[in-house]
């Protein structure tokens, strides 16, 4: 009878393992030019894990469940504007017609990195999101194929792309899901984004907005795609709540996988 | 204010260098009447008047100036392009061109702009017919979801275009993302009999014309400016046929005409009439009896014609090919009595700038390296040289670029009494700095200047610098002036 | 919705305290401390990250309430804006009346936690003339000072290792820690700010 149940817990721990296992990929750090950088200098990033997948509604139930805070009807303007979990009906139910497998999204960046914080994790940063989603099916940094920067191009006028599940466009080079095609994500630094509204004159060296502008300047001309997730960035603040904006969260590769799931 | 007149933008000067790019200009008095036209009052707060094309809102006619509260709704969606072939669209109000705002000299325009929750991209708008720079854009830029408010006051008469100004530029245009704004002038425009709302773009699709199928944007074609339509009023076909514009023999007809680019210049011109009068390039120019007239992309004109006789009249551009190959054509039907005596029988602001400048390198040749290191005892020259590095390093956010300073809060260093009367105070003040009042030129400062971590020939080169221009009186100052003022 | 049912319910409490003639002021001093409780949806306040002043002491935000604060971020190494967003914090305090200043705070930021120690932020303090209680210097780590960023919308990248790119706002809170009003902008029209302090500080 014993021995019953502490082979059934270990299967339990077993299968929660494992599932643990497959949830991030492991990105190989390196150096790689961003579009806005330190005078276009190569900027390294270290080794790190990411979530394959972007977090669902079904992920961020189980977050709600725990952490009353963020109910929509309990969450602080301050953290989230009127259009948090607009997708919701209610504390704890979607709508009718929304998936539990598609990425949530109006969520704040405040929410997204409570969220990270309460699996152990954190947001990845710009560049770390940036270094992963370079890649395409077979190569690290595709940004110079045609075909990479049309997927990206295409996204932008497909509407309704949020609603589809996780996994549902191509698994990159890492190994990882949905970086493009699918919806936006917040990173942990996504206001460090030094462009203005009017991108024009971002071009010219107008010191009075931006203290260093004049250092910063797009490094690749062509890479329209990559440029405009710089002004969707540029354009939200930490408690705006997006249709079209999810997350996925990170975390150092020396830190142990998971450990909010063990309160599970 | 009797006639219309139209300012430069000087909001957009520096935006124009490198682009396509037309300038109302006029050159008389016009500072006067801008000026006139700040000081209009409002008398009313009134929602606009917004309409679909090829449809405008009624006249301003005798009303007085008032707060125009303006509308707008950018919305990304799906639409036909020509039968069988789809595209998606980014509109201002789900229309291309975007509603036709009409107002009058003076009015306050209050714009709210909102991103529909489901679109994916930020916006913003540049209307041009604002005095102030980016004409908007940047305080009208807009995350999905949210709605931003700003103001206006409309100073210049004119048929101006708006567009959405957001990076990448020329694709948001090119998707099409502009309309026209009428500023009309405070008598208002003559009246006619029929007033109608036309925009010309070009588009840019992955596939051929007429390709069906949902057709991406083209990026590649776009920047080749290797247009696969070329249309009035975003689409195929959205004034021909039965929806084709309508007029009675015998009335005037206007023509609100613009080009959104994103590209070509449109040759307008109706086959069949003459223009009896065009106001060149939406300004106060009226030309008279015009048969094709030139709209520059980002740019728009007015075209006034009085229907003579019945039947089809064809509006094209007339590079011709994109008339009948790329869809540029719309048509006029007119009804009524013809008159056998005239006829017998039948019948870009596009400013489109390449986001970022080119990758600038430094010079890694040797001999220049070694020509910018300083030298072991510079003379004047380089000592200027140096000392302007250092100024733009250090002392140009405060004391401003010509030594101007700022007006009450940095004293000036540009023919500085202040300066000039002591040397040695001078450089007391960059080695240890200065809090207190001081009077300079007269103007009294109170403000505090840190002490400057530089070094001793820094000090030299930059004193140097400051006292040999901007109409200072030539001290060289010295390495060793500056040890004799530092104190331990 | 919560905060009408606070002021719902301090009301009544209110309500209650104010049957019992006696004792009253025993009643009513839980019930004012119920009402400070309850912070704004919007405020600045309920940022739970500690920070360090320019004299080494550790303080919570929510320790400022009570004053408007003017606040700016800012490094202290910065060549090129910092100097002129101090200038403009020093022009309106000065244009601020002394009645107002007396409940206001003038509150610098540092972006840059690494280099910027308590001790270099009280140099940079006395260096500035800004050496007295008006003026708050403040540090935290680096994850707090991205989320303080993310709410007063500036934002920083570093762009070298000595320098950072950020945007020049100044904001004003009121004494709940809601933001007011913020100035874009170096050496801008301040009179806004100004009035905004006055507003705010003077009940």
């Amino acid at each position: 009878m014993y021995r019953f149940i502490l082979s059934g817990m270990c299967l339990l721990m077993i299968s929660a393992g494992f599932s643990q296992e497959s949830e991030m990929a492991a990105i190989e750090g390196g150096a790689y030019i961003p579009l806005y950088g330190n005078d276009s200098l190569p900027v390294s990033v270290e080794n790190f894990k990411i979530d394959k997948y972007p977090v669902t509604n079904r992920d961020y139930q189980k977050f709600l469940l725990e952490n009353p805070k963020w109910k929509k009807s309990e969450v602080r303007a301050l953290f989230a504007d009127g259009r948090y979990l607009a997708h919701w009906q209610d504390d704890s139910h979607l709508k009718p017609d929304e998936l539990e497998d598609a990425p949530v999204t109006n969520v704040s960046w405040f929410a997204a990195r409570a969220y990270c914080k309460w699996r152990g994790k954190r947001l990845p940063s710009l560049d770390e999101w940036e270094y992963v989603a370079m890649a395409d099916k077979v190569s690290a940094d595709a940004r110079k194929k045609d075909g990479y920067n049309e997927f990206i191009l295409s996204w932008y006028e497909r509407p309704k792309s949020f609603h589809q599940k996780v996994g549902s466009t191509y698994k990159n080079y890492w190994g990882v899901y949905d970086m493009h095609g699918m919806v936006w994500e917040w990173t942990s630094d996504f206001n460090s984004v030094i462009i203005s509204g009017e991108t024009r004159r971002d071009e010219n060296q107008d010191n009075n907005l931006f203290c260093g502008s004049a250092a910063i300047g797009s490094s690749d001309l062509m890479n329209y795609a990559a440029f405009m997730r710089y002004a969707f960035r540029s354009s939200v603040k930490g408690n705006y709540s997006i249709r079209n904006l999810g997350f996925r969260c990170a975390q150092d590769s020396n830190e142990k996988e998971n450990s909010a799931n063990e309160a599970l | 204010m009797a006639k219309p007149n139209f300012k430069f933008k000087s909001t957009s000067i520096t935006l124009l260098l490198s682009s396509i790019l037309i300038v109302f200009a006029s050159c008389k008095n016009d500072d006067e009447d801008t000026r006139e036209a700040e000081d209009i009052k409002v008398s009313q707060t009134m929602n606009a008047e917004l309409t679909a094309p090829p449809q405008v809102p009624k006249p301003t006619g005798r009303r007085k100036a008032k707060k125009l509260v303006v509308d707008m709704e950018v919305i990304e969606e799906e639409s036909e392009m020509t039968d069988g072939v789809k595209y998606v669209y980014w509109t201002f109000d789900g229309t291309v061109p975007g509603s036709f705002i009409r107002t009058k000299v003076g009015d306050e325009v209050e714009f709210h702009l909102k991103n529909h929750p489901d679109n994916k991209l930020p916006h913003n708008i540049d209307l041009h017919a604002v005095n102030g720079p980016g004409g908007g854009a940047e305080s009208s830029f807009v995350a999905p979801g949210h709605e931003v408010v700003f103001s206006f006051k409309v100073l210049n008469p004119g048929l101006y275009v708006y567009h959405c100004a957001t990076a990448p530029v020329g694709m948001h245009i090119a998707n099409g993302m502009y309309g026209l704004i009428l500023v009309e002038p405070e008598e208002g425009l003559p009246e006619v009999d029929r007033e109608y709302y036309i925009m010309q773009g070009d588009f840019y699709t992955k596939d051929e014309f007429g390709e069906p199928g949902l057709q991406p944007f083209d990026m590649k074609k776009a920047i080749d400016e290797d247009a696969d339509y070329v249309v009035f009023n975003g689409k195929v076909g959205a004034m021909t046929g039965d929806n084709s514009l309508t007029a009675e023999v015998g009335e005037t007809v206007r023509l609100y005409v613009g080009n959104g680019g994103p590209n070509l210049v449109s040759s307008f011109h109706v086959i069949g009439e003459i223009f009896d009068k065009v106001y060149v390039e939406g300004g106060d120019l009226v030309n008279e009896n015009v048969q094709t007239t030139l709209i520059p992309a980002g740019g728009a004109a007015i075209v006034e014609f009085k229907i003579e006789a019945p039947g089809e009249y064809i509006l094209v551009d007339h590079s011709i090919f994109r008339a009948f190959n790329k869809g540029a054509l719309a048509q006029i039907k007119a009804e009524g009595e013809g008159n056998k005596k005239v006829f017998s029988g039948k019948i870009e602001e596009g400013i489109y700038l390449p986001e970022g400048g080119g990758i600038q390198e430094m010079p890694v040749d040797e001999e220049e390296l070694a020509a910018s290191r300083p030298s072991e005892k510079p003379d004047l020259q380089e000592k200027m040289e140096l000392g302007k590095n250092v100024y733009g390093r250090t002392c140009v956010a405060c004391h401003q670029a010509s030594g101007q300073g700022i007006p009450s809060v940095f004293p000036p260093l540009a023919e500085s009494d202040y300066l000039n009367e002591d040397v040695k105070r001078a450089i007391d003040i960059v080695l240890h700095g200065k809090s207190g009042e001081i009077t300079v030129n007269g103007e009294k400062y109170n403000s505090v200047m840190t002490a400057q971590n530089i070094s001793d020939q820094e000090a030299a080169n930059v004193l140097t610098y400051i006292y040999n221009n901007w109409g200072n009186n030539g001290t060289e100052v010295t390495e060793e002036m500056v040890k004799a003022q530092r104190r331990n | 919705m919560k905060l009408y049912k606070l002021m719902l319910l301090s009301f009544l409490l209110l309500g209650v305290s104010c049957k019992n003639d006696k004792n009253k002021s025993e009643e009513t001093e839980p019930v004012a401390q119920a009402e400070t409780e309850a912070l704004p949806e919007m405020s600045v306040f309920q940022l739970p990250s500690s920070w360090t002043t320019q004299e080494g002491e550790d303080i919570q935000l929510e320790e400022l309430r009570g004053e408007v604060l003017v606040m700016v971020m800012i490094y202290t190494s910065c060549q090129a804006a910092c100097p002129r967003l101090v200038a403009d914090m020093r022009n309106i305090q000065k244009k601020v009346s002394e009645e107002a200043n007396e409940k206001t705070k003038y509150v610098f930021v540092s972006i840059d936690p690494e280099v910027d120690t308590p001790k270099r932020l009280k140099t940079f303090a006395k260096e500035n003339k800004m050496n007295n209680d008006q003026w708050l210097f403040l540090r935290g780590n680096k994850d707090a000072t991205r989320e303080f960023a993310a709410v007063l919308a500036v934002n920083y990248k570093r762009i070298s290792p000595m320098d950072f790119s950020h945007s020049n706002i100044i904001s004003v809170f009121d004494k709940d820690g809601v933001l007011v009003h913020q100035k874009e902008g170096l050496g801008t029209d301040d009179s806004k700010t100004i009035e905004a302090i006055e507003e705010h500080a003077i009940d």
